[in-house]
Order: C-alpha cells, then sequence, then structure tokens
C-alpha cells in the first residue's frame, strides 16, 4: 500500500479511535454521533478507492468559504449550546470538537490539515478519559497508540517525499529513487506493528512508575452514583423489591486467608432496623460516633461482644471493591472489627453497622476484618433470657394491631422448648409455607404483615424477615431486620463474589441469651433465574467482570499509596521481590489464562487457574530472556574465536568449499600456509583463477582475522566469486 | 579533576545532538499539558495517556539513536579540486547492523562545524546494504579544504525530533585558484613576446632545428633516414633545444589588505596562465613570494605549480619589505631561463586602489593584461 494511501487510512482509524472512545463514554446525542459516523464511513471508503462514493461526495461541491462557514458555524453553536442546551462547558466543547473533525475529514489536503486532525483526536480521548473509568476505555486506547504510531511513522517517513517535491529543498538531494521505498513493505509494516508493542509496554511501565502527585482521597465522580433502597434510617416494606430486577454490580469481595467460601452464598450486612410501625421499619439506634483509629488507615470498632464469640467465631477478611452508591454505608459480613482503607473518617451506629461521613462519588477499596457468631450450644435448651427494659423496647418492639400474628406466633412456638428451638420452628414454618416472588404488590396493603401471612402467603426476602421479625418478638425472642445484600455469584476465575443490585437482601438478626447476635434467614433459596441463559455467556461475562476488576485495581485505583507498597516491598530483600513479581506477573496474566480458561471449559478450578497463570508467566519471562540474550548476544565480545556471527560462519563455509575445489583441482593448500601465500600459490600455478581466489580470500581474512562483519553484498560477491571459480578448468 | 576544555564539550556535542521539529513541540506542549491535566485531576486514565506520550519521546530517542548507529561512511573526492568547478564526490554509507535498517537519513560534510555540502537523503538503508550517493561540491575559496566528517541526521520514527550524529572522516583536499579562460589581448601579448624571445639554437629537444651530413662521432640514432635514402648520404637530425619555450611566472604575495580581492585575482590569473602555457608545452618555473618551483614541463608539473599557488598566502608589506622592493626586482637567475611574466597585485605604496592585477612580461605591461581574465 502507498504510505500517503495508508497515512490516510491510519489518520481516519486515529480520528475513529477517538470517536468511538467519546460516543461510548459520553453518549454524543443520536445526530451529532450519526453525522461523525457517517462523514468517518465516506472519508473511509474514499481513501480505499471507491470510486462511486468519490463521485457522491464530488457531487456536493463545498467551497473554502463554505467550510470556513461551517467553521463559523460551528463556534456560534458551541456558545449556544454552552449557554442554553448542554449548559455545561465540557458536552458543549466535545459536540464542537465532533464537528470540527467532520470538518477536517473532508479536508484533508495538506500536512497541517493531518496535524490538525491528529491535534482534535487527541483533545477528543483526553476528554474521553476525562468522562469514564469504564474497561472499554482500555481497547479503544490500545487502538489509539496502534493507529497513533503509524500515523506519526507515515507522517514522518512521508514528509521526506513531500519535501523534495511539491515543497522543494533545493539543497537537498534524494537517492531513493532506486528502492522504491514508498509503499507499506511487510518489513516495514512489522517494523511498525513491534514498535507499536514497545510503545505500548513502555506505556505501561511508566503508567506504573510515574509518580502520583495527586493528593485527593477520592477522585472526581464519574456519572451518577447507583440507586439503592433499604439502607436509609427508615424503609417502608417492599422498598427493596424494585432494585431486586436491576443487574448492576455494586460491589465485588475477594476473600483472603482461608478460602473458606468458594461459592457459597455469602451475606453482607448493611444496616439493621429496630422499629416497626405495621408498613416501615425505622433505625432508633443510628446515632453514629466516630471510629478509632488504630493504625494509619485502620478503623476498630469498639463493639460489645461476648466472650465465647470473641474466641470461636470465624474470622472473615474481605477485600470490597464498591461502587459509588447514593448511600454513606459501608458493607461488609457481618459483624465487623475493623476497616482499612482510604477513609478520612469512618462511623458507626450500636447495632454495629459502619458508615462513611458521606456517600462516595467514585468506587472506592477496602479491606474489613470480620467475625461471625458461632451458635453456643447452652442457647439449644434455654429459654429467652429477661432482657432490661432499654434493650427490649427496640428489639421486642411490635406494632399494635398484630394479634393473629401473636396467635400465630404462639401456634407455632407452643410445642417448642427454648429460645433456638422456636427461632427455627418459626423459620422453617416461613421456609417452607411462603412462595417467594417479587409480583407481590404488599406494600399498597394497610397490613402487609397480615396480608403476607394469612392471605397472599406470597412475598420476598423484606416480608420474610418482617414476618419472623414479628413473630419472634410475640414470643419474646429478640430480634431485628437487617438489609445488605446475599452475594451468590461466585466468579471462580477471578476468586471473588460479584454483588449486583438484585442480590440486595433483608435477614434477622436473633438475640440468644449465650451467644448474642445470631443472623437467621426465613427467606427459601431463589429457584427463578438459575440456570436460564447460556452457559458459555455466563462463563464469558464472569471472565470479562475479572478483567473489568483488574481494570479498576490496577489502571483507574492505582495510586501513590500503591507505588509506596511497591517501592516497600523492594526494600523488603531480593527473595521478597522475587516472589512478590512472580505473584504480579501471575496476576496480571490471570486474566488472560482466565479467558483461556473459559474458552475451553467453564469447570476450570482455582488450582488450575494459578496453574495456567504461574506457568504463562514462566514461559513469557523465559521468552523475555531468550530474546534479550539473542539480541545481547553476551558471548560474542568475550570469546570472539568460540562464537562468530552467521555472515562469518558462512564466508568460512564458502572458504572451505573454494579450498577442497582447488584441491579436486590438483592445488591444495597446506595447512601451515597463510591464505595470502596460498593466494601467491594459485598466482603462480593458475592465474586464471586468481581474482577470484584473491577476492574471497581477501574477504575471508576480513572476516576472519580483520573482524569486520560482512555486509550481505560481500557474501554475494563471495559466493559469486565462488560459483565462476567453479566453472573454470584448470588445464 | 580537571574541567574539561571547551573544545573537548564541543566535539562531545557534536558527536549527537538533538532538535526539537516543530510538530515535535507541539507534541511536547500537548505532553505538558496533558501531564498538568494528570496531576491536577488525579484522573489515572490521564496518566495513562501521559505515559503513551512520554514513551512516544522515548521510543523516538532510541529509534533514532538505533538508526544512526553502527552506519560506516566513506567519502571519496578528486586529489585536486578548483575553486567554483563543481566536482562530483561520492560517499558510500553502509548500514553495518544485522537486524536494523535505518531509515529517513540526511548526510551532509561538514567543516568546522558548519555543512559544506548538499544534504544527501537516504530514506531505508536495509540492514548489511550500502548505498553510493554521489553530490555536487563546489569549493569557494582556494587553499586546504579540511572536511571534518559526515553529520548523519534522522528524524524517524515520529518526525518529532531531529537527531544528528558525527562520523569522523577527516580529508583534506587542495582547492586551486579558479581557471579562467584567458584575455585575447592577454594572449596576443604572450605570442608576441614568445617570439621575441624565440632564439633558434640546437639542442636536446623534440622540434626539427636542422639537417646537416653526418660527422665521425654523430650519434646514430639521430640520423634521418628519409632524406638519407633520397641523397644517398648519410643526414644527421638536429633538434632545437627546448630551454627555449621556458617562462617564469612571479606572483608576489606582498599585498595589503586592502587589495586582497585583487591578489586572489592574480593568483587566478597565474593558476590560468600556467594551465595554458602547460598546453602550449612552456618549460616553467613559478615564483610566489619568496618560494620558487624548479623548471618543469607536463601535467604533473603543472599541478605542482597550482599546489603552490592554491597555498600562497598574501603577506601584508612591512616597512623593512617596502625597503626591499620583492614585487619590483623579482629574483631571477638566469638570464636565459625564458619569458619573465610578472603578475601582480600590488604595484608598491602608491597603489591604492587596483582592481585588477597587471601582467607583465620581461618588463613590459602586456596590453589587456591589466584586465588579464
Amino acid at each position: 500500500m502507498p504510505f500517503d494511501q495508508a497515512l490516510r487510512l491510519t489518520s481516519i482509524l486515529l480520528a475513529s479511535a477517538s470517536f468511538i472512545g467519546l460516543m461510548v463514554g459520553t453518549g454524543l446525542p443520536e445526530w451529532l454521533a450519526a453525522l461523525t459516523g457517517m462523514a468517518l464511513i465516506v472519508v473511509l471508503l474514499r481513501s480505499v478507492g471507491i470510486s462511486s462514493v468519490d463521485h457522491l461526495v464530488m457531487r456536493v461541491p463545498i467551497s473554502a468559504t463554505g467550510w470556513n462557514l461551517v467553521v463559523i458555524g460551528g463556534f456560534l453553536g458551541f456558545w449556544v449550546d454552552l449557554l442554553w442546551v448542554s449548559e455545561e462547558l465540557l458536552p458543549a466543547g466535545i459536540h464542537f470538537l465532533m464537528l470540527l473533525m467532520v470538518i477536517k475529514l473532508f479536508n484533508l489536503k495538506f500536512r497541517r490539515d493531518y496535524l490538525h486532525l491528529y491535534a482534535i483526536s487527541l483533545v477528543a480521548i483526553l476528554a474521553s478519559g476525562s468522562l469514564t473509568t469504564d474497561l472499554w476505555f482500555f481497547p479503544i486506547f490500545t487502538l489509539y497508540l496502534l493507529a497513533g504510531v503509524w500515523t506519526l511513522l507515515l507522517f514522518q517517513l512521508t514528509k521526506s517525499s513531500e519535501a523534495t517535491g511539491s515543497f522543494t529543498i533545493p539543497r537537498t538531494i534524494p537517492h531513493d529513487a532506486q528502492d522504491g521505498f514508498d509503499r507499506v513493505t511487510p518489513h516495514l509494516f512489522w517494523i511498525g506493528n513491534g514498535l507499536a508493542i514497545g510503545a505500548f509496554l513502555m506505556t505501561l511501565v511508566i503508567f506504573f512508575t510515574i509518580p502520583r502527585l495527586s493528593a485527593g482521597f477520592y477522585q472526581k465522580g464519574v456519572g451518577e452514583n447507583l440507586r439503592t433502597s433499604g439502607f436509609s434510617d427508615t424503609v417502608n416494606l417492599g422498598a427493596i423489591g424494585p432494585i431486586k430486577r436491576a443487574p448492576s454490580i455494586v460491589m465485588r469481595v475477594e476473600l483472603s486467608g482461608r478460602p473458606l467460601r468458594n461459592g457459597g452464598p455469602l451475606y453482607i450486612r448493611g444496616v439493621s432496623f429496630d422499629r416497626y410501625d405495621g408498613k416501615a421499619w425505622t433505625n432508633r439506634l443510628s446515632h453514629r460516633r466516630s471510629l478509632r483509629e488504630e493504625t494509619a488507615g485502620t478503623f476498630v470498632l469498639r463493639g460489645k461482644r461476648s466472650t465465647v464469640s470473641l474466641q470461636s467465631g470465624e474470622t472473615i477478611q474481605q477485600k470490597i471493591l464498591l461502587e459509588p452508591l447514593d448511600t454513606p454505608v459501608l458493607f461488609a459480613a457481618p459483624f465487623v472489627e475493623s476497616v482499612s482503607g482510604p477513609f478520612p473518617n469512618l462511623l458507626s451506629d450500636v447495632t454495629g453497622s459502619v458508615y462513611l461521613p458521606f456517600p462516595s462519588a467514585s468506587r472506592i477499596e477496602y479491606t474489613v476484618v470480620s467475625r461471625s457468631t458461632p451458635l453456643v450450644p447452652a442457647d439449644f435448651s434455654s429459654e429467652a433470657g429477661l432482657y432490661p427494659e432499654s434493650f427490649a423496647s427496640y428489639f421486642l418492639q411490635i406494632p399494635h394491631e398484630s394479634e393473629r400474628v401473636g396467635a400465630l406466633a404462639r401456634e407455632l412456638t407452643h410445642a417448642t422448648r427454648g429460645a433456638y428451638e422456636k427461632v427455627n420452628a418459626i423459620q422453617i414454618y416461613l421456609t417452607h409455607n411462603y412462595r417467594y416472588s417479587l409480583d407481590a404488590p404488599l406494600a399498597e396493603q394497610d397490613h402487609p404483615l397480615e396480608e403476607f401471612l394469612f392471605t397472599r402467603k406470597t412475598g420476598y426476602c423484606e416480608h420474610y424477615a418482617t414476618a419472623m421479625v414479628i413473630l419472634l418478638r410475640m414470643v419474646g425472642i429478640p430480634a431485628r431486620l437487617v438489609t445488605g445484600f446475599l452475594a451468590t455469584e461466585w466468579n471462580e476465575y477471578g476468586n471473588y463474589y460479584v454483588v449486583r443490585q438484585q442480590d440486595a437482601h433483608a435477614w434477622v438478626e436473633v438475640h440468644l441469651p449465650h451467644s448474642g447476635w445470631i443472623p437467621m434467614d426465613p427467606t427459601p433459596p431463589i429457584l427463578e433465574g438459575a440456570g436460564d441463559g447460556n452457559p458459555a455467556w455466563t462463563v464469558l461475562g464472569r471472565v470479562l467482570d475479572n478483567v473489568r476488576l483488574q481494570w479498576n485495581r490496577f489502571f483507574v485505583q492505582y495510586s501513590a499509596a500503591d507505588q509506596f507498597a511497591v517501592v516497600q516491598e523492594l526494600k523488603a530483600g531480593s527473595t521478597s521481590v522475587r516472589n512478590k513479581a512472580l505473584d504480579s506477573m501471575t496476576s496480571l496474566v490471570s486474566a488472560f489464562t482466565a479467558i483461556l480458561g473459559g474458552i475451553i471449559t467453564q469447570d476450570v478450578s482455582r488450582v488450575r487457574i494459578g496453574f495456567l497463570g504461574k506457568t504463562f508467566g514462566s514461559v513469557l519471562i523465559g521468552l523475555a530472556v531468550l530474546l534479550w540474550l539473542g539480541m545481547r548476544q553476551p558471548w560474542a565480545g568475550r570469546s570472539p574465536g568460540e562464537k562468530r556471527s552467521r555472515q562469518d560462519q558462512a564466508m568460512a563455509n564458502l572458504y572451505g568449499r573454494m579450498l577442497t575445489y582447488l584441491s579436486r583441482q590438483g592445488i591444495a593448500k597446506p595447512t601451515a600456509m597463510a591464505p595470502i601465500e596460498f593466494v601467491g600459490i594459485i598466482r603462480a600455478r593458475w592465474s586464471a583463477a586468481n581474482a577470484h581466489v584473491a577476492s574471497i580470500t581477501g574477504l575471508y581474512c576480513q572476516a576472519r582475522f580483520g573482524h569486520i562483519p560482512l555486509t550481505q553484498e560481500e557474501l554475494q560477491r563471495a559466493n559469486d566469486d565462488l560459483h565462476r571459480l567453479m566453472s573454470l578448468q584448470k588445464l | 579533576m580537571p574541567f574539561p576544555s571547551a573544545s573537548v564539550i564541543r566535539r562531545l556535542f557534536r558527536r549527537r545532538s538533538t532538535r526539537v521539529t516543530s510538530e515535535g513541540l507541539q507534541f511536547l506542549i500537548f505532553t505538558l499539558a496533558i501531564g498538568i491535566a494528570a496531576i491536577n485531576t488525579g484522573n489515572n486514565l490521564f496518566y495513562l495517556l501521559l505515559a503513551m506520550m512520554l514513551s512516544l519521546i522515548l521510543v523516538s530517542g532510541i529509534l533514532a539513536e538505533y538508526c544512526l548507529r553502527r552506519l560506516e561512511l566513506h567519502r571519496h573526492l578528486p586529489d585536486l579540486l578548483f575553486v567554483n568547478e563543481s566536482i562530483t564526490a561520492i560517499l558510500a554509507v553502509k548500514n553495518r547492523k544485522a537486524r536494523l535498517a535505518s531509515f529517513s537519513l540526511t548526510m551532509c560534510d561538514v567543516s568546522d562545524d558548519h555543512d559544506v555540502s548538499s544534504r544527501l537523503e537516504v530514506r531505508y538503508l536495509a540492514p548489511g546494504n550500502s548505498r553510493l550517493l554521489s553530490y555536487p561540491l563546489t569549493p569557494t575559496r582556494r587553499g586546504k579544504l579540511q572536511l571534518d566528517g559526515v553529520r548523519v541526521s534522522t528524524e524517524f520514527p515520529f518526525g518529532l525530533f531531529t537527531k544528528k550524529a558525527f562520523y569522523p572522516i577527516e580529508e583534506t583536499v587542495t582547492v586551486c585558484p579558479e581557471i579562467q579562460p584567458l584575455d585575447e589581448s592577454l594572449l596576443r601579448g604572450l605570442f608576441a613576446a614568445g617570439h621575441e624571445q624565440s632564439v633558434h639554437r640546437r639542442g636536446h629537444g623534440s622540434d626539427l632545428y636542422n639537417l646537416r651530413l653526418y660527422h665521425a662521432g654523430d650519434d646514430s640514432r639521430s640520423i634521418h633516414w628519409p632524406t638519407t635514402a633520397r641523397t644517398s648520404q648519410l643526414i644527421i637530425r638536429e633538434t632545437e633545444a627546448e630551454e627555449q619555450r621556458r617562462a617564469v611566472i612571479h606572483v608576489p604575495t606582498t599585498a595589503p589588505d586592502s587589495h586582497d580581492a585583487v591578489f586572489e585575482q592574480a593568483v587566478s590569473v597565474a593558476a590560468s596562465l600556467i594551465q595554458h602555457l602547460t598546453y602550449q608545452g612552456y618549460g616553467l618555473q613559478l615564483l610566489v613570494g619568496s618560494e620558487r618551483s624548479s623548471f618543469g614541463q607536463g601535467e604533473a608539473h603543472s599541478l605542482e605549480l597550482l599546489r603552490m599557488l592554491a597555498l600562497c598566502e598574501r603577506r601584508v608589506p612591512t616597512t623593512e619589505f617596502l625597503s626591499s622592493h620583492e614585487s619590483v626586482d623579482p629574483p631571477i637567475e638566469d638570464g636565459a631561463a625564458g619569458a619573465l611574466i610578472l603578475v601582480q597585485s600590488w604595484r608598491g605604496p602608491g597603489d591604492e586602489k587596483a582592481e585588477h592585477p597587471l601582467v607583465m612580461i620581461d618588463g613590459e605591461m602586456i596590453l589587456g593584461g591589466a584586465h588579464a581574465v
């Protein structure tokens, strides 16, 4: 392909990459996206030489003045957009930028036009980067980098030819007419792509090493926060229902330490409620106090935990990447002991719920140490204890109109002994006698609880949990309603839970005299939705989500703290560094191995992924070392007698063939004779062969003793001489 | 540790230098702007774009360095150059790299840190390949033309920077004075003077002087056989002594600064005379200032004389020199040495303003000799 055509194509590709970035990121107005897209397609078709498009465009002649008028019109439109339509500088600027891009695309005549287009593309990709942090930015950025490298390369290569063509520089003499270097050859193709790969790798290195000077705790928010419900101080019954259908990801939870819950459901606690008025739940214990910061960034809860639970409770360490939500609640597995993260301050209430000072406008990553509460055997037989009034007023409160409910509670528990059995009986009753459905308009009823328990017998988690709390309270067992998420979607490729809005859940915490607060869930397992959809798509979705997580972790969330951590690790010692580097490499390539694993089978185990990652990483490192050795050839300088370049070896072979042939002709070279002396012998005994022998011997000595590497031309010359020599016959 | 001298620093910088192109300047401005935006906002995607820009700059530097590395350059020039006479120089450039090609190379000769030749462009030089480049070279001053090396530059790969490398190939070539066509009147004067000076004498030479009868002791190789056969008597062929076609060209080198241009004209006239008289078969001797050549004939001798003229330098007259009147009384030793041609750029203290050199043959000014060329 000729350089000028290739330059035109790559320039359009560059503009396309930035346009796609803007279109996906900001949602350009339809008319503008269509206009720019059409312009790109038209100029692309023109550049590949489709004449019909060319004729079509030529039929719409717009003079230079016309284009100038369009620019002026666009500029006026920018002000109108800024003042009355978008009313913001960035969207208005982006719209004007796209208009300029369209104008430039149809006016790519001079080199300065190309430069203008590149500047527009750069600003566009910059604007795209400022408006999104989503994963799709990465492939678009990669495409932009590839197109950018090719564009700059071709722009430079065409500069010379243009300089000696229309832009005359009289003192320059081109000497390339004979080699036809005016099109993209396979050699140049690989050089360009190699250059792009090199630039890409160097970009990554610079990106991870360039000092992060920004000191903000939170990045600037992009877009709107995800809407949640069920986490404010007062929640109407049925509030969770609408968001149970939303698939947006709320958080990702990675369990570190013991892999105790691979795939099993994980309760992620938000807030708890103590007062039910018949239609809504209220948290009357919402008074928040600051948490004590034990070490920098680590906050500890001063909870009143029983000695038993502290001794035997299961520790769960979680790393949570929380999307920006409209609530300040900080979610974690129950019950939180400490929280670490980039927080200026954290708050908690007496029920153990943790809060940010204000809702985060960006993703935040934090680590939580929780400890579950085990059921103490003493509670299997003991009756519900006597609670102080201050406690009972909160957790034994029942609404007034609950006679039928009370009767049901007594009926369910009259045959049981001990608090735990009562709890169990109520839970089993609810689980087995009611049907789970999101289509339960109970919120519109005057008495939704009675409607659920006695009429419809259909509802979802909130109804189950509310019913259980009230039934328990009716029989004197303290209980409270808890809202949060029930994580069931385990991503085996990244070893983390994906928590979506539809995973919002409500369950019950029951207070037992010896164990303390025990989570109980009366909601039956949800069967709807399970197993639907193509398994391949499910696997692909999980792999992509894992890539998205890595993208967020390594690119979007990468901070000065991470850099500091890397430096600290480097200081820790060479062994540690080697291990960490291997780990980093493994984690970096794990996404790709996961994709491979996902393609092969969806049953790739964690062990296999780790193994594949390490193998792939080792192979990569090995290849890099081999490449380095091949390029540097460290042995070449140390023992020149032992190792020779390919050219030198080829020359030695040629010389050997010459000696063999001469020997057959009756002129053998004595071992002790120097090559030059042998030329003298040839001159005397076979003058016709002298020129060829002298030429080959000269080149052989140059390579063998002069250590001057031979060029391909010289090798070819020696080869030709040998053929001519072999065509001679000694008389 | 002694501080390196200015020349060492200059030499170091001469080996490698980098200049930002206009496109590169725009690129750097954009990079700076993105860097400021990244620091200001803390947006990692801005850092990613900044890293991309910086990596392109780095790749640009590395690739340009590789392009300029391991080149082998040889220059081929004639032994003798003439002022304002364009010659074809040849530059051989070879890419000694085993794998990487060199792209967008621009080369030019460097003398005293100045480019002295046309820029030669090679857009692609495959690994192991060489290329012969020819280019015109026109010296503008006589004397020694010192070529220090070849400056190779490239804007590959992205055209953001012009990286230059200096390959030292020192070469010194003598530039002779300009050879110009002589004025017609001067040629007539030379012809007339030649006749007056012509005294036909017997001696060694190639032209026929006389035919006579053979005497005992004569060299048998001088027998003129056609005449001998015609007359049936041994006839000897006598030749005309060659020293009769001699000329001494004298170029006084004393001239004040104001006569520098005239002095150069005088040197050019002398060179043109040497060229002309050599073609005419004259034996020539050259006196340049206090330097004196031997008498000689032929192309080699004329080149020797031209070299003397190429290297002669004008001397500013001193008081002692004025009293010696070197320019007026040339130190001719042998009156029979042939015609004395004086090419004078300055006649003495009274000659304040001259436009052309004065040409005198045997003390007589030649008509038209004042503007010989």
